[in-house]
């Protein structure tokens, strides 16, 4: 799975923004270091995409398609979020 | 009119939305503000009429806004004022004078209140509006300016309108 685009990175970086206002959450960075830091997370998924792929047990590696292990990575850090909310 | 002397208030809801990418209406702890996006430029109208007793000072505009999450970084504004002349302006197409800005810090605390001014010289910066003329004023956030670093909303509270 590619990086995302600058539109689509551009996409994500307002919808943070727009998330943050919503909720009043303060952020402490200026609009250029948000969007390096997304950049930066992006670029991490996409650079250990294979450290993730390996770390999955052997049933799970050959198993699940890309979506679904994207998908497993995605409810994994969406709960802990969640979590990390409480 | 002396210097200083207040023309007009508005409250951040006393704003007229353009057809799109317009600032939305919200509240912060029961105050009325008006929200303008940190990545799409957006806009507010507010429509007034100049008082007879402006002597032809010009006049500054003072911005009185929050930020929504943001503890730093700048936010532009761009205001310009639209003049509706006696049997000249056709109101069916908008005519406003050229923007004018100014970048206010977003203060420390978030909830805290900034207040950024704008003047217009008299003349051609306001449109030429005399007094006694209706007018618009167009409020926009300049977002896509490289200047505006601001992350999240920009909450309007107020406007005041003095002469210069």
């Amino acid at each position: 799975m590619a990086t995302l685009t600058v539109q689509q990175r551009g996409e994500v970086h307002a919808a943070l923004m727009g998330e943050a206002s919503n909720d009043r959450e303060v952020i402490s960075l200026t609009k250029v270091q948000l969007l390096a830091a997304l950049v930066a997370a992006d670029d991490w998924l996409d650079t250990n995409a294979a450290a993730f792929n390996s770390a999955l047990p052997v049933a799970a590696r050959v198993g699940l398609t890309a979506r679904q292990k994207a998908r497993l990575l995605m409810a994994v850090a969406q709960r802990r979020f969640r979590e990390g909310e409480r | 009119m002396t210097s200083g002397d207040t023309l007009a208030v508005f409250t951040a809801w006393d704003g007229m939305p353009p057809v799109s990418n317009y600032g939305t209406v919200d509240t912060r702890n029961v105050h009325r503000v008006a929200d303008f996006d940190a990545a799409t430029d957006e806009t507010l109208l507010y429509e007034g009429v100049l008082p007879r007793n402006y002597a032809g000072g010009g006049v500054t505009l003072r911005m009185g806004w929050m930020a929504s999450s943001a503890t730093s970084g700048n936010c532009v504004w761009n205001a310009s004022f639209e003049r509706h002349q006696d049997e000249t302006d056709d109101l069916d197409s908008d005519t406003f004078a050229s923007a004018q800005a100014a970048t206010g810090a977003a203060p420390a605390t978030s909830g805290m209140v900034q207040y950024t001014d704008i003047t217009f010289t008299n003349g051609a910066q306001m449109d030429s509006l005399a007094v006694g003329e209706s007018y618009r004023l167009k409020i926009t956030r300049n977002a896509a300016s490289g200047s505006d670093t601001m992350t999240g909303d920009a909450e309007l509270l107020r406007l005041e309108l003095r002469e210069t």
